[in-house]
């Protein structure tokens, strides 16, 4: 009796055994862990990097990026002619891709995900804040269709960087039966042509989406991709130490000998393509009127509302620059996961000004330039310190004391100011600060994406400011703007040079670092090529 | 019995009391810290320019540990042991003002309420229950989140939420003291409301104040960390116990405990004390417990 309760039990198990390991076997689901959940899934109405990384495998552009880098090749779109005048660029798109509700990708798609970000009469429109377009697709004036497989895009001034852009997630391209059955919820169900489908978001989380079956390339290598949210840094290595997820971003960079020490983890770090600074309110900006993102001649200069009279005066914001050491910060506080910054974008980029001169460490340097622009004594200052570690700056608040003790050094006694992130953002956008703690990740590889974005006077608009410096040169802008307009790779270097210059000897900005872009793997994780925009294509990946 | 003889056995009372005179001792010491920081601290608590070389090293007991820091250092080369010393200075005076604003209002509210009865008990009284509805940290945070961050203002908002407590305390002694003899006399001869309350019934009812003041002094100090660790206490670079442990805390993963668990021994010893004294001066004060 005894026996045979035994032998039931035990075939049972192993029963149960055989499913489970079969069906491990079948299905592969790689976990990734997250540290934070996404604002929305429509391509084209999200700002921020968590929104960015999920849907990177579920939407595609006309174009994409080389794995690893911002050169661009073909995707949705086959091919493409740019005309003589820089002002027309005509597609030539795929033919035979579907959407994952199983509709057609063709023209139709392609100029209603366009024309519902910038056609105000557009009756998609209403359903999106469409912000990226603003700030990088302005030049486009309307996308046609000439046939169900081509489309012109029709730009108003010929536009250098238009190309890299349209590889950016704003560009990507959404299934319009899709937007038409769910309208204003459509940023809930996400529906592209990329390797992976939607499944399920479960808010602050996790986010399932299952390989598209029917994917016009090689269907994806693994079944099911599962974003988990775990905001604590440590709980997410611990998480991937015991196995619970595959692979995990920003590592904390505190526990990068732990993670080296173990032989199941693999730590990967390449330069990062953005830049984390101090940003100091120079005075003046301008009230965008009728909102096109330049500041046109009846908009005049007037006073941000954090002008604070000390800042406005170039030797202090140069002292303040001297009276900084940011090798000490970079390798004590950035634990050496970063690089000493000291023009606004990354060295790798078109047109990295080399030859500028940092501000060297020299606090008695500072003192004496302090002294000559009226203040001996110092002064008092609010610096805003980020409450969010993101991706250009960790650990914002002990960088901003260690700042705070720099310039005690100096005189200039530094008070914390500290909110939520959406006010802090609000603020700082609208010249509120005095002194600020910021950054920028690139969107597209483009030096126009991080100096006209950043240093430009048309992105001084207080609201809906880009440059936190409120850095208001005339020469500096035009110098960017005809950038932009130029299409000769050498012009453009030279006119960004000479802008990195200006912005240099203006010091609106303490430039701190370039971080590094981490991301932890388990060993069985392959193909996982880190991108320089810090988006993440899970396409390639495979567990073995 | 004379007033001395009093005094004498009171002092008699709590020599015997161990755990209390253990409290007392600490309290001693902290308060000692405190107004000798400048003194004995072995380092400055925020040098100016800030040494970030001496980031996160090991105290006494390595020999990989920065000279002259016997706790170790900080995220940012900053002493620890210096810090927690300076920081005994926050936290006493946060926790002093915190108390004395509690007591202010709630032995004003408190003694109206209960000596005058009537509609005024009863409005006050319901504004009490009220702020006893929410937990005392979160109506706190709520009022930091309404005046501002600071630890003035983190002093404040502490101060007001204990005040009903305080209110509680001191109605229930005056309900009991007001029907006593002594002031029925007082009634009797005519002394104004004014004379009775000050000379006869504060002064009788003010030893639950100091037992319970002093178990607050605890809270308090304790819910001015979680302020500071929530970053809406005392603002950088201000030393403060709360607030170090929370720049510190993401450090234990990678090893060095020493920067977040010194501030955190300094908290539990402060409050461990503050919560002996007073339970040794409750046994003490009480009449109830007289031989």
């Amino acid at each position: 009796m005894r026996a045979k309760r035994l032998s039931i039990v035990l075939l049972v198990s192993l029963l149960v055994l055989g499913i489970t390991t079969l069906g491990l076997a079948q299905e592969k689901i790689l976990v990734f862990g997250n540290s934070g959940d996404v604002a929305r899934l429509d391509p084209a109405d999200v700002t921020d990097g968590e929104s960015i990384s999920r849907m990177d495998n579920i939407f595609e552009g006309l174009v994409e990026y080389e794995a690893g880098s911002t050169e661009i090749k073909p995707c949705l779109a086959e091919s493409w002619d740019i005309s003589e005048d820089g002002k027309e660029i005509v597609f030539h798109l795929r033919k035979g891709v579907k959407f994952h509700d199983g509709t057609d990708f063709n023209a139709d798609a392609v100029v209603f995900s366009f024309e519902r970000q910038y056609n105000p009469e557009h009756p998609y429109h209403q359903y999106g804040e469409w912000s990226y377009w603003g700030y990088m697709f302005s030049d486009i004036d309307r996308v046609e269709k000439i046939d169900d497989y081509t489309v012109k895009l029709v730009l108003s001034e010929p536009n250098a960087s238009i190309m890299t852009s349209l590889a950016m997630f704003t560009a990507c391209i959404v299934s319009p039966a899709n937007a038409e059955k769910y309208k204003e919820d459509a940023f809930r169900h996400p529906c592209g042509t990329g390797p992976f489908k939607f499944v399920e978001w479960v808010k602050d989380d996790h986010i399932t989406l299952e390989a598209n079956e029917n994917y016009w390339r090689e269907r994806p290598k693994i079944d099911k991709l599962i974003f988990r949210v775990i905001p604590d840094p440590s709980a997410r290595l611990l998480a991937l130490e015991v196995g619970e997820i595959h692979g995990m971003e920003y590592p904390n960079p505190a526990d990068f000998d732990r993670i080296k020490a173990n032989p199941d983890l693999v730590l990967m770090s390449e330069p990062g393509m953005n830049i984390g600074y101090m940003a100091m309110n120079t005075g003046y900006g301008y009230v965008d009127a009728n909102k096109n993102g330049v500041k046109d001649p009846d908009e005049p200069l007037e006073k941000t509302p954090g002008y604070f009279e000390p800042l406005t005066k170039k030797k202090v914001r140069q002292a303040i620059n001297m009276a900084i050491d940011k090798e000490a910060i970079v390798r004590d506080i950035y634990m050496g996961t970063a690089s000493v910054a000291k023009n606004g974008m990354p060295p790798f980029m078109l047109g990295y000004n080399d030859e500028i001169e940092d501000y060297p460490y020299d606090p008695e340097k500072a003192k004496e330039l302090l002294a000559e622009a009226g203040y001996p004594d110092g002064f008092e200052v609010t610096l805003h310190v980020m409450p969010v570690s993101r991706p250009y700056m960790f650990d914002p608040p002990k960088i901003g004391e260690a700042i705070q003790s720099y310039l005690a050094a100096v005189g200039i006694k530094v008070n914390f100011y500290q909110v939520d992130w959406a006010t802090y953002l609000q603020e700082t956008e609208a010249g509120m600060h005095q002194m600020c703690l910021l950054g920028w990740t690139g969107d597209n590889g483009d030096p126009d994406n991080f100096l006209n974005v950043l240093y430009g006077l048309n992105a001084c608009s207080i609201g809906t400011a880009g440059n936190y410096a409120f850095y208001t040169n005339e020469e500096n802008q035009e110098l960017l703007t005809k950038a932009l307009r130029t299409y000769d790779v050498e012009k453009r270097a030279e006119y960004y040079k000479k802008a990195q210059e200006l912005i240099h000897e203006d010091a609106g900005w303490v430039f701190l670092a370039h971080s590094n872009q981490n991301m932890v793997f388990r060993k069985n994780v392959e193909g996982f090529v880190l991108h320089p925009t810090s988006r993440m294509f899970f396409y390639p990946v495979d567990i073995k | 019995m004379d007033k001395e003889s009093v005094g004498s056995e009171l002092l008699r009372r709590f020599k015997y009391n161990k755990s209390a005179v253990f409290g007392l001792i600490i309290m001693l010491f902290m308060i000692f810290c405190a107004i000798a920081a400048n003194f004995i601290a072995p380092n400055d608590p925020y040098p100016s320019p800030p040494l970030l070389a001496n980031k996160l090293k090991p105290g006494f007991w390595s020999d990989e540990g920065a000279p002259g820091m016997p706790l170790g250092s900080d995220g940012l080369g900053r002493c620890v042991l210096s810090r927690i010393i300076y920081g005994t200075r926050v936290s006493l005076t946060a926790g002093f003002v915190a108390v004395a604003i509690a007591m202010i209002l709630g032995i004003t509210f408190g003694v109206l309420s209960g000596y005058f009865g009537g509609w005024i008990d009863a409005v006050i009284m319901r504004i009490v229950d009220i702020m006893f509805a929410f937990p005392a940290l979160l109506l706190a945070i709520v009022i930091v989140a309404v005046v501002g961050q600071g630890l003035e203002k983190a002093m404040i908002a502490i101060g007001i939420v204990y005040s009903p407590q305080m209110a509680r305390i001191i109605r229930s002694s005056v309900l009991y003291i007001k029907e006593m003899e002594y002031i029925e006399v007082q009634k009797a001869i005519g002394s104004s409301h004014w004379r009775i309350i000050f000379r006869h019934i504060l002064p009788n009812s003010i030893a639950p104040v100091v037992v319970y003041g002093t178990l607050m002094l605890a809270t308090a100090i304790l819910d001015c960390a979680a302020l500071g660790f929530l970053g809406l206490g005392a603002q950088p670079p201000t030393p403060e116990w709360g607030a170090m442990l929370a720049d510190s805390y993401s450090f234990i993963v990678s090893g060095a405990w020493w920067a977040a668990t010194f501030p955190g021994i300094a908290i539990l010893l402060s409050v461990l004390g503050l919560n002996l004294l007073g339970d040794g001066l409750r046994d003490v004060l009480d009449p109830r417990l007289k031989q």
